[in-house]
């Protein structure tokens, strides 16, 4: 889907495309995810580092891409660097790598001690934000300390909750894509594999995670939702607020 | 073999069994034994397997303890009483397990008094030692457990749980090595579901580890089969059935039983009126007994009764709530006044069904059905407590499917037509734990281990690759090498084929995991940030922002949730669009449904021949000669009598079990079209049926269905498409040769319910553990997404053991996918018929399934008006 003359949002798959820096830019992959799980005592399937890898193919392959921007949060213990996220690790950056990809990461709040790897993965490292050309990229955690003409951030998970006709809530993960202080602003779902993320049109607006888009107008930006191979614009997340809030009207009490 | 003893042994023959000094106590304190103790105390002696079914009150426990303890004395007097357990006893219900230990403890006081009395100070001499007793479940304290660890009782009172936990600590089984006898009392609450399961593995691996066989004992207030029940009492050996004698002692109590109806007509009495009429009668059997016991079918209905009858006849503390939600001390109160004798009622849902001491009861109450005839034996068998009085029992029905479902029902208890039970086989969730904890105790050959699993019955028929699975999936094959340390629960050997335990936590980890009753999760309810209590997270699954829902009596706007959070604003209206019963309802069982359709075929054959001498001008009798052969009341017979007749009149036809009635209709509030499946073969059944139904026709007319399941039938929702008669039959059809297990297997793959199954199944299977290191996790907790963790184990493997056993679950426990293949297969052979009509107005008969899938008696008004305007459409039609 065309967002504009330079961003693209690659079809079904929650990373976007900047075309003048011929870079796709995702966030939140928290690798090592499984293992960290386990640790706690849930065995789920290694199915998150698989799926990420198949995306940024499936991204890369009729586009030209040379820079791969993570924004945020590429891995996931806080505390450490565990043997499998250093394993996900590798393997995400030699395949980048192969792609012909430079890699770029901005921290994130999971990203603790990532540093270490920045020599022997070759990938560029920017403590709270970045700004390459007219984009500014951060995470989000935090506000960020300049504005752009796009400001591209991660961090919330954003997702949007629809009710079925039987009454059962399904959620999307979806961009997020408005105004902020004279430039555009785009929120990039999560590519972590497991996350449903948080349904921006049902829960209220004190409870999201990121102060910039407490402070944004959550309201009026317009959520792109993604599932089942394509991606659609759904409207302004005020309107879904209202839709999933009357759902219950239409039915016999 | 397997056989039922029909002739008991003599009351001297029984008596000649027992040791002296039991002998003379039991002849001292009872004028003559029990029907079951006839059977019981020879048998039990001999060291068979003995399962008996009586009613409560018959001296059942007695039966299966004297021979026990006669056989402990006899030890005890030749000085060979050791400090070690001879005995265990395992009840599903703490409360049961204390009132044991409370009846025991005073016979065999009184029977070593006598001992000590007659020998003196030879007691010493010769090391005459006290049988003793004690009790172990999830309440004992910690310094009692040393203290059972040091010296452990002869007869240990315990719960499948704490038998589980004690037959993984090494040294606790030592003391269980000379153990010569098992008791498992109120079998029938256990056979039937996952704990039983549990237990019957249990008890395997400890025969296993004791290295000898031990005379199990059964003991059950209603088994049906009884064959089967006894095949899970016994397991097999060498794949053949181990020995056992059967008992059937549950003739003997009489049953006085009536199904009522609070008014004779209970569709234009206005609900007050019907309200007022219902606690009348309620009052004035208080009134009339010393004591009574009012069941309702819901915690909700429990407490609503008992603020009505404090409200309108000023009752004050001689009345009593009890149910699951009260503590445990409110509940123990209770019991000890109904036993004094100091309470005029007591209310409750399920938890004074069991077998809980609570004294002499003079009459039961049933509010609503209880949908089963086993649990209405067992109710109503509350009253009357020993076995020679009879059980009075009131059912007071407040709709006219409930009436006439309670009329048959009682008519079936009083003919022992019991509800069957079926055992879960094969359940791979279960088992996974208990190769876990087998591990933990022995290195095992895989064959062996097999083998011991296989003499459970519940895993007689086990499928060696599903057990192969497991023990992959356990091991951690599933991930790769590097990670099988973190996710491998036991080692495997493939060379040598051995598993055995992996790391050094693994018995703490399982200690705190194990069990199979899933964390009931309870969700927060909070309201402007402050907690205002909690709902189930199934509950929490029906919510849509905006229902309104009662909690501890308040009504609340549902507003969205969060992880197990749940937010809520204040309601504006007074009535709740969800009733807070919506999933504690008891769906109607297979037996019974058929037994409805029996009924309604006699009776509307009885009308139409009454029709017809009408017509001749002959007398009108033949339908109510049938209702007084019912346990009914006035009332009740002009009620179901107009109800049927109506029926008949409008639609010329009333559908029983031979005869599926499917009726094209409207809704008569949004005006789509209705497909009314009139299908007589329980809830269970209809699930199973109705979601292949809308399948099918979904697909016949390219559209979405929706779908309402209840007792006696089902409705597909069509919207604004109709279906023709050709269609119908061409899905009929395709559904009598379809594979509907696959079908189904899709359909309930995006369901909450196999979200929730999944996540339940995981929990038992130690794929997802509540407890481990100090974290206390669920799934929902970590917000992580099941569809996707339920995508991402079907992309691992589509036989992965825990989607395996979901599925499992949900098609054989849940629904009921085998008797809804026999249906299809009877429609196919043409046994079962079917008849399309078409109608402007929903008959009669399928109002109450229009106006709601589940209902309770307790909470009806809003429903009401609606019936009315439906009953009002067809008595326009038929000029009634």
């Amino acid at each position: 889907m065309i967002l504009n003359d330079e961003v693209e949002l690659v079809e079904g798959e929650p990373i976007a495309y900047i075309r003048p820096l011929k870079a796709l830019v995702m966030a939140d992959l928290h690798l090592g995810y499984e293992a960290a799980m386990a640790k706690r005592g849930m065995l789920l399937p290694h199915a998150n580092l698989k799926s990420i890898l198949s995306s940024i193919e499936n991204a890369s392959s009729v586009r030209e891409v040379t820079t791969l921007i993570v924004n945020g949060d590429i891995k996931n213990d806080f505390s450490t660097v565990g043997q499998a996220e250093s394993n996900e690790l590798y393997d995400f950056c030699s395949r980048a790598n192969a792609l012909g990809m430079g890699l770029v990461l901005i921290k994130g709040n999971h990203d603790n001690f990532i540093e270490r790897y920045r020599e022997a993965f070759r990938f560029e490292v920017h403590r709270q934000e970045a700004r390459i050309g007219d984009f500014l990229f951060f995470h989000g955690e935090e506000m960020p300390g300049s504005l752009g003409k796009l400001m591209v951030m991660g961090h919330e998970h954003p997702a949007i909750g629809i009710y079925d006709a039987a009454g059962r809530l399904e959620k999307l993960k979806c961009f997020l894509y408005g105004r902020y202080k004279g430039g555009n602003l785009l929120v990039l779902p999560a590519m972590n594999y497991f996350s449903s993320g948080t349904a921006v049109n049902i829960e209220p607006k004190g409870s999201l995670l990121s102060p910039l888009l407490r402070n944004a107008g959550v309201e009026s930006m317009e959520a792109i939702a993604l599932g089942y191979g394509s991606t659609l614009a759904f409207g302004k997340v005020r309107e879904l607020r209202r839709i999933a809030a009357a759902r219950h009207a239409g039915r016999r009490g | 073999m397997i056989e039922q003893l029909e002739k008991p042994f003599s009351e001297d023959d029984s008596l000649a069994v027992l040791n002296r000094y039991v002998r003379d106590w039991f002849s001292r304190n009872f004028e003559e034994l029990t029907p079951p103790q006839r059977f019981s105390f020879k048998l039990i002696s001999q060291g068979s397997n003995t399962l008996i079914t009586a009613p409560t009150g018959s001296g059942k426990t007695m039966s299966g303890f004297l021979s026990i303890i006669s056989r402990l004395f006899d030890y005890s007097l030749e000085g060979r009483l050791e400090e070690r357990v001879y005995c265990v006893y395992i009840s599903p219900l703490r409360s049961l397990n204390n009132d044991i230990f409370r009846n025991l403890t005073r016979p065999l006081d009184e029977i070593y008094g006598e001992i000590v009395k007659e020998k003196g100070v030879e007691v010493i001499k010769n090391n005459i030692q006290k049988v003793s007793i004690g009790v172990r479940t999830g309440d004992t304290t910690q310094q009692e457990r040393r203290q059972q660890l040091a010296h452990p009782p002869n007869i240990l009172v315990t719960t499948p749980e704490s038998l589980a936990i004690m037959i993984n600590s090494k040294r606790f089984v030592e003391h269980l090595k000379g153990m010569e006898f098992v008791l498992i009392d109120e079998l029938h609450e256990l056979a039937g579901n996952k704990r039983g399961v549990h237990l019957s593995l249990s008890i395997e691996r400890l025969e296993e580890m004791i290295g000898r066989p031990v005379t199990r004992i059964g003991l059950g207030a209603t088994l049906y089969p009884l064959d089967e029940a006894a095949r899970f009492l016994v397991g097999t050996k060498d794949g053949r059935e181990r020995d056992c004698k059967m008992v059937d002692a549950s003739w003997q109590k009489k049953l006085d039983v009536t199904a009522s109806s609070p008014v004779k007509d209970l569709i234009y009495t206005d609900g007050d009126a019907i309200e007022e009429s219902l606690y009348k009668r309620i009052d004035s059997t208080i009134r009339a007994n010393r004591t009574t016991l009012v069941f309702t079918n819901t915690r909700s209905g429990t407490e609503r009764v008992i603020f009505n009858l404090k409200k309108r006849f000023g009752y004050g503390e001689e009345i009593a709530a009890h149910h699951s939600s009260l503590s445990r001390e409110s509940r123990m109160e209770v019991e000890d006044l109904l036993k004094k004798g100091s309470l005029k009622c007591a209310v409750t849902s399920t938890s004074l069904e069991l077998g809980v001491d609570i004294g002499s009861i003079d009459e039961v109450i049933q509010l609503g059905s209880p949908k089963s005839v086993t649990r209405a034996i067992q109710r109503i068998g509350r009253a009357g407590h020993s076995y020679k009085e009879t059980a009075k029992g009131l059912v007071i029905a407040l709709d006219r499917d409930d009436l006439v479902e309670c009329a048959v029902m009682l008519d079936a208890a009083r003919k022992r037509h019991l509800d069957s039970f079926s055992v879960p086989k094969n359940a791979l969730d279960v088992l996974a734990q208990h190769i876990i904890g087998m591990s933990l105790t022995q290195k095992w050959d895989v064959d062996k281990a097999f083998e011991v699993v296989r003499r459970a019955y519940p895993y007689n028929t086990l499928d060696r690759h599903d057990f192969n699975a497991l023990i992959e999936y356990l091991a951690g094959n599933y991930v790769g090498l590097e990670s099988r340390r973190v996710y491998g629960k036991i080692w495997y050997d493939e060379k040598e084929r051995t598993f055995g335990k992996r790391g050094a936590l693994a018995q703490a980890i399982y200690m705190l995991n194990l069990g199979t009753i899933p964390d009931e999760v309870a969700v927060g309810v909070f309201k402007d940030k402050k907690w205002v209590g909690n709902i189930e997270e199934e509950f929490l699954a029906r919510l849509k922002p905006g229902d309104i829902f009662t909690l501890g009596g308040r009504l609340y706007r549902f507003e969205y949730s969060k992880g197990m959070k749940c937010y809520v604003g204040d309601a504006k209206t007074s009535e709740p669009t969800i009733p807070p019963w919506y999933s504690e309802q008891l769906p109607l069982s297979f037996e019974l449904a058929n037994e409805i359709g029996e009924f309604r075929s006699r009776l509307s054959a009885a009308l139409g021949k009454e029709r017809g001498r009408a017509k001749r001008g002959g007398a009108n009798d033949k339908a109510f000669a049938l209702l007084d052969d019912m346990p009914v009341d006035a009332n009740a017979k002009a009620a179901i009598r107009d109800y049927f007749t109506e029926q008949l009149s409008y639609a010329g036809v009333v559908p029983d079990n031979r005869l599926m009635l499917v009726e094209e209709t409207q809704d008569l509030e949004k005006g789509t079209t209705l497909l009314v499946f009139h299908s007589l073969y329980g809830r269970r059944v209809n699930d199973a049926l109705s979601r292949a139904f809308a399948i099918e026709i979904g697909e016949t007319l390219d559209a979405d269905v929706g779908m309402v399941v209840s007792d006696n039938g089902f409705v597909l929702d069509l919207g604004e498409n109709a279906l023709t008669k050709r269609q119908l039959e061409a899905a009929m059809d395709g559904l009598a040769s379809a594979n509907i297990a696959t079908m189904l297997r899709h359909n309930i793959r995006k369901t909450e319910m196999m979200k929730r199954r999944f996540r339940h199944v995981a929990a038992r299977g130690f794929m997802i553990l509540r407890n481990y290191k100090g974290y206390k996790i669920s799934v929902g907790k970590q917000q992580l997404n099941s569809q996707l963790l339920l995508k991402a184990v079907e992309e691992m493997d589509q036989n992965f053991p825990i989607l395996k056993e979901t599925y499992r679950e949900i098609l054989n426990d849940v629904l009921d996918l085998p008797r809804a293949q026999e249906v299809l297969a009877m429609i196919r052979k043409k046994e079962i018929r079917y008849r399309f009509i078409r109608t402007d107005v929903p008959s009669p008969f399928s109002h109450k399934m229009i106006t709601f899938g589940h209902a309770d008696v307790i909470m009806m008004k809003s429903r009401h008006q609606y019936l009315q305007r439906l009953h009002k459409s067809v008595m326009e039609q038929i000029g009634g």
